[in-house]
């Protein structure tokens, strides 16, 4: 019964994916015809090989696996200490301090890129990993500190006090008693801010303006432009695109499911 | 896991000091045409340019979607670019941001230019806008869906368009006789052509004339074919080229279109559907159809004149702009580059229309504002109870105001 | 207390210097461009004061738009957290294949938002589209729809592709706070002789409490500041009618015959003050306060 209902949500989630991957793999003449097709009459997975073969797709994937990893470590180790200090500490300006990072979020990057790009112009940072790390890093804090903060509030403080009473520091404690148990929570900051990252796009579009430093969602555009369409390469380089994110996942997907439940309050 | 994101951190911070070094460049700003010649070949330029000596060319190639954005946010910035390929230019030129062709040109080059591109170049009687390439317009036809509804010729009137498409629309089965794109991609493109060739245009003199009355009846014919005649493709107001109109001609299920040589050339590639290309069909003695001249233009900056002269000088060499624009599937803006081009028997019908081509009028600022208001508007003239002459109405106040500001 | 202080700087210091160091001097800059004059390419032309603002009052086009938004983020943000509370109960049973169905879950979140409008630009298409002809041949629907260009089903299209892409993150960081509730307290209220509906009622979602006010508040900001969703699936139709206030700013500064960037700036301003409306509003109703919050899930 449940593998059923999970079975069919799977289904649902994927089902315009895969009309991404069909798409991905019908020649130029089949892309669009009436009535419509979901399978291809030629199969070509051809159009993956291209793609997989342009150069030019490998630097925007690295250029995308560097941000977006880089990012996500800054992420964690400047949220997780922030959010330990605002969930077990009352001290003024707490709430204050919980309430800018939220503002952080409600400006659109799309209103912030024109000040974005003087500020790294004046740093000299345009086109460098830099700047789109810092700033991915950045707009991606607050989410990670809201979480962590809310998993890091329900451990109860006895289990803090007895390790501090073995001899650990405070920030001992935070990274060998809180984190472990936080798993959870820090794993979904973890995708939260792998994939905000991995999927932003204009901001990058705006500071990396040299052909080396696009990532993958910059980069993709140029399959399909306003005279020349390339949809079926622009949908493979799609696909070929969510794979690390998924692989990523899976990785550390256990890790959603232990957390607190396993190992704590006994 | 903290010591694994420690590592990574360090590894990030190394490739961040391990960048940079930089000296004089030359910002070049460049459209995407397609992503297999365009970068390609004004990478292979910019090197050229900096192995004779010019700075290191600090290349962008920006799509078509975002570039008014990515360059508003240059200038906003006061960080403009020193070459610019755009679209439009009499903007710029107005505030005072661009070097006169005149001054980064050497003579040769700026006589080299075919007249009607160069005029259509002009702002205030002075060269801003270089000519990068151009292109025409042409009627295409789906010779298959002619001969089963046997229609012998493409139609040369207004009312034999009706008929024809409505012999096409009667074959059934999903067929179009017409495809209409009036979506904001590009519909001032489309009602450009069928404006000229209703016998109005978009000022009388120096004063904006959109909602004249010949433009009424031009309007409320395309209405007419949506929404009486049922003979265009569903929604036409809210259908874009790219993606709409052509991607169903390709498909082979429509009659009738106005394409242009790039379209041409994936028709060709992909071998799906015979087709045919005509005059436009017209109430005037002589058919008219739409040029568009795509253009460059030189940013006055600090000592940049001689650096961005040699630039455009090496682009405007015979063999290197001539190389670009065919390989992109585009129409020559140089004397030289007819020459060469008349010798390719496929750009025949778009070389013949260039002299009957007329360009939309980018010399005057307020076309800037003009053509996005038309993109966005005239779409609601075709809808199912819209209003043809309100529409035109609305778009003439707007225009006298943006001309005004 | 000034040690405390600078303490509470010292773990505060790294976030706060990220946001001082990135966020703040473009925040700053959007403010000032919103009491600009600019010209069409983006030249500053001097100081005008609050005129952008009171100029977008006037704009014909705003009552529109601010209603659309409001049904945008309304209807994608709630019907989002109610699929989510139930896809996240789900995933949190084991049953065989579990980790496959959250695996494919994430694909949506994976993909790029760009990507994935584009792809339902597809899948919406009235000739071409995988939809229309799913529903033709169930013979759900008599003939095809024009999903994206008719006036009555474009909002509709799009939220449902808003939900889609909502979907994921909303049910992960569901999940995530159901991994955090004890395994006792549900023993205790097995004893107690709960039924599974009262169990979920007074145990899990109170519990669930801090989880789904992050989801929730988090939600309303992403989905009121999307973009590529609306501009893609929007981008066939005239004028305003189907804009939210984010494709609005977007269009004003560079779509349509104002292109102006410093009334697009205030707007962008103005978009910053009512998500702050929308969240302090929520905040308020469901009466969080730090220490609730604190105290909630423990």
């Amino acid at each position: 019964m449940l593998a059923a209902a999970g079975f069919a949500l799977a289904c649902g989630v994927l089902s315009p994916y895969a009309v991404m991957l069909l798409t991905a793999l019908k020649p130029d003449a089949e892309l669009r015809t009436t009535p419509p097709r979901v399978l291809p009459v030629a199969w070509h997975p051809g159009n993956f090989l291209d793609v997989l073969g342009d150069p030019a797709f490998a630097d925007w994937l690295r250029v995308s696996l560097v941000v977006a990893t880089a990012s996500t470590a800054i992420v964690v180790l400047a949220a997780a200490p922030a959010a330990y200090y605002t969930a077990r500490h009352r001290f003024p300006g707490r709430t204050a301090f919980l309430f800018v990072v939220l503002v952080t979020q409600m400006f659109s990057p799309t209103a912030l890129v024109v000040g974005l790009y003087r500020e790294f112009f004046e740093l000299d940072l345009i086109n460098t990993y830099a700047a789109l790390i810092l700033t991915n890093a950045a707009f991606n804090l607050a989410f990670a500190i809201w979480i962590l903060r809310a998993f890091f509030a329900s451990i109860p403080r006895e289990i803090e006090e007895a390790a501090a009473v073995d001899g650990c520091g405070r920030l001992g404690v935070l990274m060998r008693v809180i984190l472990p148990l936080s798993l959870p929570g820090l794993v979904t900051a973890v995708i939260f801010a792998f994939i905000a990252a991995w999927n932003e796009y204009i901001v990058a579009l705006t500071l990396m303006t040299a052909p080396e430093r696009k990532p993958l969602t910059v980069g993709i555009t140029s399959y399909v432009t306003a005279y020349v369409q390339h949809w079926n390469h622009l949908f493979a380089a799609s696909v070929l695109a969510i794979v690390p994110v998924v692989v990523l996942f899976a990785l550390i997907e256990r890790q959603l499911v232990g957390g607190l439940t396993a190992g704590s309050v006994k | 896991m903290m010591r694994l994101l420690a590592v990574v951190a360090a590894i990030t911070a190394l490739a961040v000091a391990c960048q940079r070094g930089s000296g004089p460049t030359l910002t070049v700003v460049i459209a995407e045409y397609s992503k297999d010649h365009t970068r390609p070949f004004w990478q292979a330029l910019a090197e050229q340019y900096s192995k004779q000596g010019g700075p290191e060319v600090d290349l962008r190639i920006i799509d078509w979607n975002s570039i008014d954005q990515q360059v508003s946010t240059m200038i906003q910035n006061n960080q403009p670019p020193d070459v610019l390929n755009l679209n439009s230019f009499s903007s710029y030129a107005r505030d005072g941001l661009l070097h006169p062709a005149d001054d980064v040109l050497s003579p040769t080059t700026r006589d080299d230019f075919l007249e009607a591109f160069a005029r259509g170049g002009q702002y205030q009687g002075k060269l801003y806008g270089m000519p990068i390439l151009s292109s025409a317009r042409a009627f295409f036809y789906n010779r298959d869906l002619f001969a089963r509804a046997g229609v012998a010729a493409p139609p040369r009137t207004w009312d034999e368009v009706v008929q024809t498409a409505r012999k096409i629309q009667a074959l059934g089965s999903g067929v179009i006789g017409y495809a209409l794109p009036l979506g904001p991609e590009e519909a001032q493109a489309e009602w450009s052509i069928w404006m000229w060739n209703g016998g109005g245009d978009w000022k009388a003199g120096d004063a904006w004339a959109i909602n004249s009355d010949a433009n009424v009846r031009t309007l409320t014919f395309l209405a007419d074919l949506a929404n009486r005649h049922h003979v265009t493709q569903v929604n036409p107001g809210k259908t874009n080229r790219t993606d709409g109109a052509f991607g169903l001609f390709k498909d082979g299920k429509v009659g009738m279109v106005i394409g242009f040589s790039p379209l041409a050339k994936q028709l060709d590639a992909e071998g799906k559907v015979k087709y045919g290309v005509a005059e436009m069909p017209t109430t005037r003695d002589k058919p008219l159809t739409l040029g568009v001249e795509d253009y460059l233009m030189a940013f006055k900056k600090k000592d940049n004149r001689e650096a961005v002269k040699k630039f455009l000088d090496l682009y405007y060499q015979p063999d290197n702009i001539t190389r670009w624009i065919t390989a992109e599937g585009f129409l020559p803006v140089t004397k030289s580059g007819l020459e060469r081009m008349r010798a390719n028997a496929a750009l025949k019908p778009y070389l013949d229309a260039l002299p009957n081509a007329r360009l939309v009028p980018t010399t005057d600022p307020a076309w800037d504002r003009v053509k996005l208001d038309v993109q966005q508007n005239i779409g609601l003239a075709v809808q199912p109870g819209g209003n043809p002459k309100q529409v035109l109405d609305q778009l003439q106040r707007n225009a006298v105001a943006a001309a005004a500001r | 207390m000034s040690g405390r202080r600078w303490e509470a700087l010292l773990w505060l210091g790294p976030s706060l210097a990220l946001i001082g160091g990135v966020v703040f001097y473009p925040a700053v800059a959007l403010v000032r461009a919103s009491l600009g004059r600019y010209s069409i390419t983006g030249v500053y032309q001097g100081s005008v004061g609050a005129e952008n603002y009171a100029r977008l009052l006037e704009q014909p086009a705003l009552p529109t738009v601010l209603a659309n938004t409001a049904v945008w983020v309304t209807a994608v943000v709630s019907i989002t957290v109610v699929i989510s509370l139930a896809l996240a109960q789900l995933l949190n049973q084991d049953f065989p294949g579990r980790a496959l169905v959250r695996w494919a879950l994430i694909v949506p979140w994976a993909a790029s938002l760009i990507m994935t409008s584009t792809l339902f630009v597809w899948i919406y298409d009235y000739y071409f589209g995988a939809l229309n002809q799913l529903l033709t041949s169930l013979h759900v629907l008599p003939q095809p729809v024009d999903w994206l260009g008719e006036d009555t089903t474009v909002m509709g299209a799009m939220i449902a592709v808003g939900i889609f892409v909502s979907l994921p993150f909303t049910t992960y960081v569901l999940l995530a706070g159901l991994a955090g509730i004890p395994g006792e307290v549900y023993e205790a209220a097995r004893v107690d002789g709960a039924s599974t509906w009262a169990t979920y009622r007074l145990v899990t979602l109170p519990l669930l409490q801090p989880a789904l006010l992050v989801a929730v508040v988090l939600n309303v900001i992403y989905v009121f500041n999307s973009f590529p969703i609306v501009w893609t699936l929007n981008d066939r139709n005239p004028g305003f009618g189907h804009d939210t206030m984010i494709t609005y700013m977007y269009k004003i500064a560079f779509k349509s015959a104002l292109r102006d960037v410093g009334l697009a700036a205030a707007l962008g301003v103005v978009n910053v003050a009512l998500i702050l409306v929308a969240v302090v509003a929520y905040l308020r109703t469901v009466r969080w306060d730090d220490d609730a919050a604190a105290a909630g899930s423990a």
